[in-house]
């Protein structure tokens, strides 16, 4: 074995790595455009939760995710539709100007902090769907907007054509969803991380330690508020629509319990398994109710139902607050108790046990 | 001029003057205790130095500079650390993650150079942590680095919670009751620590209720009694004052004739 790798933390890596390589050959295995959508969607909405839990980092509740992606949606709807702006400069633009927003918001908002910060981004939701039910004139009003499929790409002879099936839209939200969790992991791992976990943890201890605490509060939210955006227009363009109805209070809420089911300790693991197995689940009950109902039986209103009981059920079994992650993490200390591992020990560590 | 003036200090909560037109000069070098009875406006005073509390009058000098109605982080960016009396930690993290996530102003490179682990950043971090290892070195906590810290013993955590505060490179480190709860063993540790900081070049202000630490490092004291300063000097000069003794026992003859 290499003594050069640390074999405890890589193991695990390489594992969930083989376990989630399935992934992207999907569409390889299904045909059902439903399952790809299901997929597709579970992929945007983790993009969204990610950004919930690292504004959670720096010790903030924000109730209103789904207004940024609200506002990423419109912006590339509004550049696309009505603008005739290609589908790759309305995205990127999107992020911008959902990042923008949240700038300028956050830096007033944050400075009350905790429970009014967390009643205001609520109803940062109402208020993106006001605008845009109001301001007919760039929106459309209550009849939204059409958001066309991006162009077809042609690279040599391979035409990904966006408008015949779900499948070009799958591998793009794959790539969303690596880079966004690229980048969020690298926050998570590097100084930035640590310095938002001081703040959430003990802002005064934090802010005499020199640590500016409005300063990592707004970068957070910002960030998120950049990628969310990005997730929104995708959002719009794959489901070619976006109105003032379809991303509210409700839709903020689904995020921050993927957000917790999925584990809050962890920035990119946590979300993406938090909204996989959730929507999956929800979809998956939907459908039966679906079924049911012809037989005579009405499911209504099971999402929320799904949804609540989850988190009722992480809260109570697994309450440290590291949710479904918890599992996986506990497994692997199982694991390492029974299988003897090539440790190679810090210096640090043989060095500082004396005890 | 001194390295620190306190003009005219005063704080108001409301009607409550916790602190009363306090002056004070804190020279470089200077251990300088800070005693009076409880209530009197001790730990007022460091919060208002450290930016916690806004003065209501008055004006903070370091280095000629008005400090007055900066942010704490501000505050200890220009070189003023202190520690708390109620002994706060990061819940759940070990020693060393304390002092790594406290240390932000050791680092000279930026958030973005930290995003992308530059080696100007990967360097910085190697000296970083070099000195962050040998602060625990010196309050003896090398042997605790991986241990969680609120599993330490209670005087140490209090070390720990000094050596956060150096993790902030201070020119002036605040010490609020830093031998509380301590035996005499314990407290004489810390009094070593003080001499050894001040041997670096260090200030020390210091809350302190143990009249032995007192005498032991201080090289002047201030007395604070309702909020105003009444007596100053060296340690036995003030100690063998009368009004500093009726302060904390009451005058000699109440009682005894009625």
């Amino acid at each position: 074995m290499n003594p050069h790798i640390d074999w405890r933390n890589t193991f695990p890596k390489i594992v969930a790595c083989i376990l989630a390589a399935p992934a992207l050959i999907v569409p390889l295995l299904t045909d059902n455009p439903a399952t790809l959508s299901t997929m597709i969607l579970s992929g945007i909405w983790a993009v969204v939760a990610m950004g919930f839990t690292l504004i959670l980092w720096t010790g903030q509740f924000s109730l209103g995710q789904a207004a940024f992606m609200a506002i990423g949606g419109y912006t590339s709807g509004i550049l696309s539709a009505r603008l005739g702006w290609p589908f790759w400069p309305s995205f990127l633009t999107a992020g911008l100007v959902s990042g923008a927003v949240a700038c300028a918001v956050g830096a007033v908002v944050l400075r009350v902090g905790g429970f009014y910060f967390s009643i205001i981004t609520l109803a940062l939701g109402e208020i993106v769907r006001i605008i845009a039910m109001q301001w007919q004139s760039v929106t459309r009003g209550t009849r939204g907007l059409v958001a066309y499929p991006p162009e077809a790409i042609s690279l040599g002879f391979i035409k990904i054509d966006f408008e015949a099936t779900p499948v070009p839209y799958y591998y793009f939200m794959i790539v969303l969803v690596a880079v966004t969790g690229l980048i969020y992991w690298r926050i998570g791992k590097s100084r930035l991380g640590g310095t938002f976990f001081s703040v959430a943890i003990n802002p005064m201890l934090a802010e005499h330690q020199g640590i500016h605490l409005m300063k990592f509060r707004v970068m957070a939210f910002t960030v998120a508020g950049v990628f969310t955006g990005l997730a929104g227009s995708f959002y719009a363009h794959f489901l070619q629509a976006v109105t003032p109805y379809m991303l509210g209070i409700p839709e903020s809420i689904q995020v921050m319990i993927m957000s917790i089911v999925g584990g809050v300790s962890s920035l990119v693991a946590g979300p993406i398994i938090g909204s996989v197995v959730l929507y999956n689940l929800s979809q998956f009950l939907q459908r039966a109710g679906s079924d049911l109902q012809t037989s005579g039986f009405v499911l209504e209103g099971i999402q929320p139902l799904v949804f609540g009981g989850a988190v009722v059920c992480i809260l109570l079994f697994l309450p440290r607050g590291s949710g479904l992650i918890d599992l996986w993490t506990r497994f692997w200390k199982r694991v390492y108790k029974e299988v003897d591992f090539y440790e190679l020990p810090e210096d640090l560590e043989e060095e500082t046990n004396t005890h | 001029m001194a390295l620190l003036e306190i003009r005219g200090i005063t704080k108001n909560f409301g009607m409550l003057k916790a602190l009363d037109d306090v002056n004070v000069n804190v020279e470089q070098g200077d251990v300088l205790g800070i005693v009076g009875p409880n209530g009197s406006g001790k730990t007022t005073l460091i919060n208002v130095i450290s930016g916690f509390y806004q003065p209501t009058k008055g004006g903070i000098f370091l280095d000629g500079k008005n400090i007055a109605g900066l942010r704490p982080d501000q505050i200890t960016a220009r070189g003023i650390g202190r520690t708390f009396q109620s002994n706060v930690m990061y819940e759940g993290l070990t020693v060393i993650q304390s002092m790594l996530v406290s240390s932000l102003l050791q680092y000279k490179t930026g958030s973005w150079k930290a995003f992308f682990g530059t080696r100007t950043y990967r360097e910085e971090h190697e000296r970083v942590v070099g000195r962050v290892l040998e602060i625990l070195r010196l309050l003896d906590l090398f042997n605790d680095t991986f241990i969680a810290a609120d599993k330490l013993s209670y005087g140490y955590q209090r070390m720990l919670g000094i050596a956060i505060a150096l993790a902030a490179n201070p020119k002036i480190l605040m010490l609020d009751e830093p031998t509380t709860g301590m035996n005499y063993e314990e407290a004489m540790f810390v009094v070593e620590n003080i001499r050894k900081l001040r041997d670096q070049g260090i200030t020390v202000l210091m809350i302190e209720h143990n009249m032995k630490v007192v005498t032991n490092v201080a090289t002047n004291v201030v007395v604070l009694n309702f909020g105003t300063k009444i007596a100053e000097g060296p340690p036995h000069v003030v100690m063998n004052n009368k009004d500093v003794i009726e302060a904390y026992l009451g005058t000699e003859n109440f009682g005894a004739n009625n």
